[in-house]
């Protein structure tokens, strides 16, 4: 998952719909995000690459809305809605995700396993 | 010698017996293969060698694909009948025409040039090179690397996969292979060159065909199997993926015996069925591992395609059980069916060794093993599930830790939520039941999986619906086993203190479902399965400290002054004082004693609950009168002693403490008839339900009417549970338990000087006496002298007992009891739920009368609960039933 400028990212990724939950007057979605280019990257735990800006997922809540779904943490965030968000800043994405008036948000997320798991099945 | 060997086997096809002798030399052959591109046509030929030997050869129709690396040969372990083990010749194959079979397919099969061909290569061992016949010598390992010519390495052909010594595989039967003379062909092979791997697919019996060699070019050699040849396994030339599957260990042939008997594996995947087969090596034939679990075997053959049958593994000596590096490494493979095998062969290895789990841990299995529990197929997390189940069981905490700093418990409620495998379900909920009775985990399971098991499980399980539809009558609760473990590994959290108490608590559901589980099994009168232990466990532990730790709590609180006041001023009336001045239940006979206890009592008695604007869910349902029936329901029925403890310390729970709730179900226990349930199980042959049910009396005759009640009723029963040397039917129960019974003996007594008189005709004073100065136990002699004292401050009583013959050295009998005691029971009473309160009267910290019982003083184990030591006592030991059991890796 390095990036370099101007070159297009490619990434094993896999689709994630959550269904945000309705609390009252709140649309909770049920996880945390981290990271954004205005961010310090080298916080981020999850990240392969220390220079990577992107959103990482931080926290899910236990039986949440982005749990059901199959969002783990660590994950990393590609695209929202087919907005990207690979290069926006924290308060971007943020927005990006809890628009009232969506209750559905399709991500695409990518994880280092699943770029394992495809290199092992094309090993084989 | 090579020339001997031509003569021999220059006679043609008969040869072969000739052949027999000459294996042996075949030892340290380089040879090189070569790779011939094939010698396309098979044809008898007549080649006449060098040596001038005729020969008739059968060709070899040769079309090897591959090319077949130098192998060294190593000594060749002759077979028992002194061919070499290593099978390799298939080459060998038939002197006979099968012409035709040789070209079978493309190279693929190894035709062994027949004699000619064979020939030549065994003279290639011997450093003959016969023209033709390298090429024979079909590398038939396409491309394996390294198959040379067979004859020399045997051993690493065996190890290429590709030789298979022919005789791996003779399934027996068929595949003769070539020459009628069947033993040739296995001579031959064992003169090695032959091609190995003869992959004795498929050879189909058919003895003309001679063509052993068929083989087809598996890339390893499918042979693998047999291939274990003879015993070098050295080198196993390995393919690169299979490691292990590849070593072969030349175990001489054991085979020998049959010529090829190639296996009969027709499958011309074989080579990767090779890969998938947990190889077999038999180095030696003893697989380190796999001797007793012939069984086993079962779980691995599960292989895609074909798998080695239990017969074959038993008999074939050439496989080598893999070892648990192997094994691990398996796990890793890009194959899935590998993977899932390797999984359950550790399944397997793993149930109730304690060795090989930690070595699984030392390898850094458990990490992949979580790894694979994400894995979209079934059979790969199915297994790799039930591998963790077994490694997570078990005394050694280290495992379980193991798996979850690797984040495995996140996984299993990841693959919970996903999977809809009922099989599936109960390997994670055992594995989370196994991990939830070691403490420093519990917290973690709640963290991740509290709400996510009581969606998932819980609730769907018990029929209880949130919203309840008018018109379906309630659902009765599935009792599977899926449940089962659920409730066992919730009932460990639950004793994780008061945090996790909190978080059960508030769990959306969760009481609300349990409590209506456990209505249908009395329902049905199915009280004894494991499953409505485990939830009456929950349940009691939630209850524990109610009082105190629900939200809200502080405004049910009863004013102690007030309490005690009434308390205070009831204390001498007797119970039998007249009429039904408690009149509204009027009803209960036995209980309805008419009492005058004052007006509190009256209170209680008709004390409203606050109005409910709607009914109580949640937690609240803890406290609510409901359960008590529930419960005493329970106590009724049941016969399972975990059960009935639980349901009893449910009961004692809820009715300790000074809050408003805990008052009300004092009462209600009275008015449900609960008081002589609890009283019957007095008798109960079982130490703990004994305690708990002594606990709960004590608690309950805190309400003033419940001690009149029980002062009269129980009181024998209680003395009958005390341990006398006379009585021979006395039960031998605990420390424990006679302590709390004697507390609870002291605890009836006090402030009523009625009951110490029952007590006094009960002949519980010569047992009381002996106790206090002959037993072993501090704390029993201890709380029997509190006892004592206690009967000896009604000074009215004084005269019963000395014309019974007892006189105040009886009474005061342990000397510096009074203030040392004080003392320490001052502390330990904080400690040690079972004592008494001590010497309230002498206590000044306690303002107020003596019947004020003074629950603070306890400290959080006073009455009202299990102590926490015992409850984690109790809670190991559940914690080790609870732990769910290994199992075998499925099979089939």
């Amino acid at each position: 998952m390095s990036y370099v400028p101007g070159q297009p990212v490619t990434a094993v990724v896999q689709r994630i719909e959550i269904h945000k939950l309705r609390q009252g007057d709140n649309l909770i979605l049920g996880f945390s995000i981290g990271g954004g280019i205005d961010q310090d990257p080298t916080q981020n735990p999850f990240s392969e690459d220390k220079t990577d800006k992107g959103i990482y997922v931080t926290r899910v809540t236990e039986g949440g809305p982005a749990e059901v779904a199959g969002l783990q943490i660590g994950d990393k965030i590609m695209q929202v809605n087919g907005w990207d968000m690979t290069m926006v800043t924290h308060d971007q994405a943020r927005k990006r995700l809890t628009k009232r008036n969506e209750e559905v948000v399709r991500l695409l997320v990518t994880r280092q396993s699943l770029q394992k798991a495809v290199q092992q099945s094309m090993m084989s | 010698m090579p020339a001997e060997l031509k003569q021999e086997q220059s006679p043609s096809n008969q040869t072969s017996i000739a052949m027999m002798q000459e294996p042996q030399e075949m030892v340290e052959e380089t040879v090189t293969v070569e790779e011939d591109p094939g010698t396309p046509t098979s044809h008898v030929s007549i080649v006449t060698s060098e040596d001038g030997t005729t020969r008739r050869t059968e060709t070899k129709v040769t079309k090897m694909v591959k090319t077949v690396t130098t192998r060294t040969v190593r000594q060749v372990p002759l077979g028992p009948d002194g061919l070499p083990s290593m099978d390799g010749s298939s080459p060998m194959g038939s002197y006979t025409d099968s012409i035709d079979r040789r070209y079978m397919k493309n190279g693929e099969r190894y035709i062994t040039p027949q004699a000619s061909s064979t020939l030549t290569r065994s003279y290639n061992n011997y450093n003959d090179s016969y023209p033709e016949s390298h090429e024979g010598q079909y590398r038939p390992y396409i491309g394996h690397d390294g198959y040379g010519d067979l004859s020399d390495n045997y051993g690493s052909l065996s190890r290429g996969v590709n030789y298979r010594p022919r005789y791996a595989y003779v399934p027996g039967n068929s595949y003769r292979p070539d020459d009628g003379s069947f033993t040739l062909p296995s001579r031959r092979d064992n003169y090695g060159p032959v091609a190995q791997p003869q992959v004795p697919v498929g050879s189909n019996v058919d003895l003309n065909r001679s063509q052993p060699e068929r083989f087809q070019p598996e890339p390893y050699g499918l042979e693998d199997d047999n291939r274990s040849l003879g015993v070098d396994d050295e080198g196993y030339e390995l393919d690169p993926d299979y490691s292990t599957v590849n070593r072969r260990t030349s175990a001489g042939v054991p085979e020998r015996g049959r010529p090829h008997k190639g296996r009969g594996y027709d499958d011309p995947i074989e080579t990767e069925m090779v890969e998938e087969r947990i190889p077999y090596l038999h180095g030696g034939y003893a697989a380190p591992l796999a001797q007793p679990e012939r069984g086993s075997m079962a779980s691995i053959d599960r292989l895609g395609k074909r798998s080695p049958s239990i017969d074959s593994i038993r008999k074939d000596p050439r496989w080598r059980d893999p070892d648990l590096p192997e094994v691990i490494a398996m796990l890793s493979h890009p194959i899935d069916p590998v993977k899932s095998n390797a999984a359950a062969y550790l399944q397997h290895l793993c149930y109730e060794n304690d060795k090989i789990k930690k070595d699984v841990r030392h390898l850094k299995g458990i990490p992949i093993l979580v790894g694979l529990l994400d894995h979209p197929k079934p059979e790969v997390h199915r297994k790799a599930c039930g591998a963790l189940r077994n490694i997570s069981y078990g005394k050694d905490n280290e495992n379980k830790v193991a798996i979850k700093n690797c984040d495995g418990i996140p996984a299993l409620i990841r693959l919970l939520r996903k999977t809809n495998d009922m099989e599936v379900r109960e390997l994670i909920t055992g594995t989370l039941w196994n991990l939830s009775s070691y403490e420093p985990l519990k917290m973690v399971i709640i963290n991740h999986g509290l709400q996510t098991l009581t969606n998932e499980v819980i609730i769907p399980h018990s029929g209880w619906e949130s919203e309840p539809n008018e018109d379906s009558k309630p659902r009765d609760a599935e009792w599977t086993t899926v449940f089962k473990n659920t409730s066992g590994c919730l009932r460990n959290v639950s004793s994780d203190g008061a945090e996790a108490r909190r978080r059960l608590r508030e769990c959306d559901g969760l009481v609300d479902a349990l409590l209506h589980a456990l209505q249908s099994a009395v329902g049905k009168k199915d009280t004894d399965n494991k499953s409505v232990e485990n939830c009456v466990c929950i349940m009691r532990n939630l209850s524990y400290h109610v009082h105190k730790e629900v939200p809200g709590a502080d405004k049910y609180q009863e004013l102690d002054a007030s309490q005690t006041t009434s308390m205070g001023g009831s204390q001498k009336k007797k119970k039998d004082d007249a009429g039904c001045f408690g009149g509204k239940k009027a009803k209960e006979e036995w209980f309805n004693q008419g009492k005058k206890n004052g007006d509190l009592d009256r209170n209680f008695d008709t004390l409203d609950l606050p109005k409910r604007s709607e009914a109580a869910k949640g937690f609240e349902l803890l406290y609510q009168p409901d359960v008590v029936r529930l419960y005493l329901s329970i106590l009724t029925e049941s016969q399972n002693f975990n059960t009935l403890e639980a349901a009893a310390g449910a009961l004692q729970n809820l009715s300790a403490g000074n809050w408003m709730w805990s008052t009300y179900i004092r009462a209600t226990v009275r008015k449900e008839r609960g008081l002589p349930v609890l009283v019957e199980l007095l008798q109960s042959d079982s130490d703990k339900v004994v305690r708990a049910v002594s606990i709960a009396l004590r608690n309950l005759s805190m309400d003033r009417r419940n001690k009149d009640l029980i002062g009269s009723y129980a009181m024998g029963e209680l003395v009958r549970n005390l341990p006398s040397r006379q009585q021979r039917s006395a039960k031998n129960l605990e420390e424990d338990t006679v302590v709390a019974v004697l507390n609870t003996i002291h605890e009836i007594i006090t402030d009523s000087s009625e009951n110490a008189r029952s007590l006094i005709q009960t002949q519980g004073i010569q047992k009381l006496v002996a106790i206090s100065k002959s037993s072993q136990s501090p704390r029993e002699t201890k709380a029997a002298s509190h006892v004592l004292q206690m009967i000896w401050s009604y000074k009215e009583l004084r005269n019963a007992l000395q014309k019974d013959g007892w006189n105040k050295s009886h009474f005061q009998s342990v000397s510096a009891t009074p203030k040392g005691s004080k003392g320490i029971a001052g502390r330990s009473g904080y400690d040690d739920s079972t004592l008494p309160l001590v010497d309230k009267s002498q206590d000044n910290e306690k303002a107020g009368s003596r019947d004020m019982i003074p629950m603070d003083e306890l400290g959080p184990d006073g009455y009202s609960t299990i102590d926490h030591r015992d409850k984690e006592r109790k809670y190991k030991t559940s914690d080790n039933t609870g732990d769910a059991s290994e199992k075998e890796p499925l099979k089939g």
